[in-house]
């Protein structure tokens, strides 16, 4: 697991208090635990507070797939080379050191080249194997554990290594000038701002994405709150949603799109492993759409909407271009080449200059500052104490916003340590601990005791389990946490 | 400078420098019981690709290290990253091996043109330090690039023995190398151990193997040195067994175990003298005379 702390690894819809207490686990959880659709499939999801936590990237999501739809992507040699990229560093090794070994090897082995400072990482890493159904786990009649390589994975992988790939489709030859590289990555920007416009607010989109009423509603779904006769208001996770950089949130819409494929009647697996095979075609180039299934050309057209390919038609034929975003899309998510420049400057008297054209940055920025005014490349607002509160409402919490000002700080301050000036970030924690000043916890209250013995037993028996908040000897009332209640009701119980 | 912006990049993205042996008369005497060269490049050809499979943002170079001269054959940053790994044309290697196999092709035979007839005794050395300052040059380019760079290291394929000739030339790159923390791993693929890349190793922090059995030489570079350096802090890597400290001198190029030293400039010689070569110090009169007398207490030259 890489150490990026994405602020939205784990996420909760309940509560703060289950955010927070989730976001204490700054160490990855066991691989197992972070299947993305626990919330779904949880029989007891309407008694338990919901917790939904979403999977950190796409290979969580192809690891949460059943085993024989598993051994059906790995079928693909340029699925295997996806997932070899999307490994641990250490768990890349592991799959190259069994490459040509055919004999299980015992854990042991391996066990005695980790240091004991890399337990954990070994562990993260052979998890992660055995989950993605790389290394096949055997154990034999002394209950020694021992790992081979997945032979359909490891045939693909010795091909591609010693013949190199062959892509189903090869660019085509054409006569026509195609968009250059920075014209594309204009291309894919615009596409998907205005796709992020659309999906926060269809009124505020200059023109709309091709997308059908229903499918806008799946991806709004979980980020905008629907009720009947109301407008739509962007919930905390919608909120979240917007910070998050582009990788991120197209993590977030891909999984969606995928998850509501049955819907749709189409396999994910398809979808996925087309996914996938998309990401190893060259950036720029174009390729013939009748090389296409039909559901690979809805889903292009679909994948066209978001940006991540351009279609273009010629005369005769017609051909996709793969852009910046669906290449990336094998690449592991903090890889942080791709995050785009930044343009906020935050000012020590709280005055915010974004030199950005985007409505949808102003939208953002707006979120948490008031806008004082726009220029045509200059969204100027200061971040007040009221702007904030708002904010904090919303369900954003100061961190995300200093985390937002820091990554698309503009280069010139980004040079800077630190990127957003101290005073300014202290106060906006500060504003935030401020509203958290009452802290809550659940209590009883017991009076009416019989006797001043009684009492004082109580409050000792209580004071031993360290659970007593107030008590009042005068008139004999004492408040302990909930926690300890029942033990206290059985301690009086007795004494009677 | 070096070694604090490439915290900026993920964790395993790695540049690989790799120096390839390409000694004519090393590979033309190897026997029975070392690989020929077409064996060997096969092996590499192999763990070449399978670094670059591991990232999309690996980035290996491979400097071929002659007799005569050195040369750039293969930068991988050079080709379009989607490209390298594919099928070429004809389908039965990926596109860079071709590229890299040409490009090794004509650097030999311009290697050779430049060879001097000269009769030569034995294997003879290759230009190991020109190969390592070509690549140390080539890293520094990285790191002047920007905040976001691969984390690099060098990797020496060496067979051919030390030139003792060389031995200021390589010490300085050696220096030099640790200064940038960057680690020279090295994988000797000749009959004895290299006390130069011993000590390469042994400074910079990097791997240094002398494996058993070449045939194979694949699962030796998987293993060992296709361990990006994040990996490193996790895992058990061969440990040298002992290492070569021994110099050479500057006055005969031979290696010593015991020598003089300028105490000015650290200039080593086999021999007293009255002058450092280096600096020009004079060396008093009484005291060569007395170590004259006896050579054993002159101040050793292992630390």
């Amino acid at each position: 697991m890489h150490s990026t702390g994405s602020p939205l690894g784990l996420e909760a819809v309940a509560g703060r208090n289950q955010l927070r207490r989730l976001q204490a686990h700054k160490h990855p959880p066991p691989p197992h635990s972070l299947k993305f659709h626990s919330d779904l499939q949880s029989p007891c999801a309407d008694k338990m507070p919901q917790v939904k936590i979403i999977a950190k990237n796409f290979m969580d999501m192809v690891a949460s797939l059943p085993a024989c739809k598993l051994d059906k992507l790995c079928e693909s040699p340029f699925i295997c080379e996806a997932i070899l990229r999307s490994l641990p560093p250490l768990a890349k090794k592991y799959v190259l050191q069994l490459l040509y070994i055919v004999v299980p090897i015992p854990a042991k082995s391996f066990e005695e080249w980790v240091l004991p400072d890399g337990l954990s990482k070994h562990r993260v890493a052979i998890d992660r194997l055995i989950q993605l159904r790389v290394y096949i786990e055997t154990i034999d009649r002394k209950k020694e554990t021992s790992y081979q390589l997945n032979p359909t994975f490891q045939i693909n992988l010795q091909k591609q290594l010693i013949h190199g790939g062959v892509l189903p489709r090869e660019p085509m030859p054409l006569n026509v000038r195609l968009p250059t590289l920075e014209e594309l990555e204009t291309y894919t920007h615009e596409q998907w701002e205005c796709f992020l416009l659309q999906l926060i607010s269809s009124t505020q989109a200059e023109r709309l994405t091709n997308f059908s009423f229903a499918m806008m509603k799946v991806f709004q779904r979980g980020l905008l709150s629907q009720r009947e006769k109301e407008a739509p208001r962007l919930t905390e996770n919608g909120f979240q949603f917007l910070l998050m950089d582009t990788n991120a949130q197209l993590w977030y819409i891909i999984r969606e799109y995928i998850s509501n494929a049955e819907e749709r009647g189409v396999d994910p697996v398809d979808l996925i492993s087309f996914m996938l095979e998309l990401s190893f075609h060259e950036t720029g180039q174009a390729y013939n759409i009748n090389t296409l299934t039909e559901v690979q050309i809805i889903t292009v057209k679909d994948l066209a909407n978001l940006g991540l390919v351009k279609l273009q038609q010629g005369r005769k034929d017609s051909w996709f271009i793969p852009t910046k975003l669906v290449t990336n899309l094998s690449v592991s998510l903090s890889d942080s080449t791709t995050r785009k420049q930044g343009f906020v400057v935050v000012e020590t008297n709280f005055r915010m200059y974004a030199y950005s054209s985007s409505k949808l940055h102003c939208e953002i920025l707006r979120l948490f500052s008031r806008v004082e005014y726009q220029l045509p490349n200059l969204i100027v607002g200061a971040i007040t104490k009221e702007s904030l509160y708002s904010a904090f409402e919303n369900g954003i919490t100061a961190e995300q916003i200093i985390s937002f000002l820091q990554q698309n700080a503009h280069p010139r301050v980004a040079e800077r340590m630190p990127s957003v000036p101290e005073n300014v970030m202290d106060q906006i924690r500060l504003w935030e601990a401020d509203l958290n000043r009452v802290e809550m916890t659940p209590a009883h209250l017991y009076e009416e005791f019989p006797s001043k013995d009684v009492f004082d037993s109580a409050c000792d028996f209580a004071r031993d389990y360290g659970g007593v908040l107030w008590e009042d000897s005068k008139t004999m009332r004492l408040v302990v946490k909930a926690d300890i209640h029942n033990h206290i009701r059985e301690y009086l119980r007795r004494q009677k | 400078m070096a070694s604090a912006p490439s915290k900026l990049c993920t964790d395993d993205v790695s540049l690989l420098v790799v120096l390839l042996d390409t000694n004519p008369y090393f590979w033309s005497t190897s026997n029975d019981s070392s690989v020929s060269l077409s064996n060997f490049l096969s092996h590499v050809l192999s763990f070449l690709n399978s670094i670059l499979f591991l990232n999309q943002l690996n980035q290996v170079v491979v400097i071929a290290t002659g007799y005569n001269s050195c040369g750039y054959i293969y930068d991988s940053s050079l080709s379009s990253s989607s490209s390298i790994t594919k099928s070429s044309g004809n389908g039965r290697v990926p596109a860079f091996c071709s590229e890299l196999l040409e490009n090794l092709e004509e650097f030999l035979t311009k290697d050779e043109k430049m060879s001097i007839e000269e009769s030569i005794d034995g294997i003879g050395s290759s230009l190991l330090s020109g190969s390592l300052s070509m690549a140390l040059c080539y890293i520094q380019r990285i790191f002047r690039s920007g905040p976001l760079h691969p984390q690099p290291r060098i990797l020496c394929l060496h067979g051919s023995p030390d030139g003792p000739e060389q031995y200021v030339a390589v010490m300085n790159t050696i220096f030099s190398a640790q200064r940038s923390m960057v680690p020279i791993d090295s994988c000797v693929i000749g009959a004895q151990h290299s006390a130069f890349l011993q000590q390469a190793s042994y400074i910079t922090g990097g791997v240094y193997l002398k494996p058993q059995q070449l045939d194979g030489l694949f699962q030796y570079l998987i293993t060992v040195f296709a361990t990006d350096l994040h990996s490193r802090n996790f895992l058990q890597l061969p440990k040298p067994a002992g290492v070569d400290f021994r110099a050479s001198c500057f006055c005969h190029k031979n290696t010593i175990d015991m020598g003089y030293i300028c105490s000015v400039c650290l200039s080593i010689f086999c021999k007293h003298h009255k002058k450092c070569s280096t600096c020009g110090s004079f060396f008093g009169q009484a005291q060569s005379q007395a170590a004259s007398m006896s050579d054993q207490k002159r101040k050793g030259l292992e630390t």
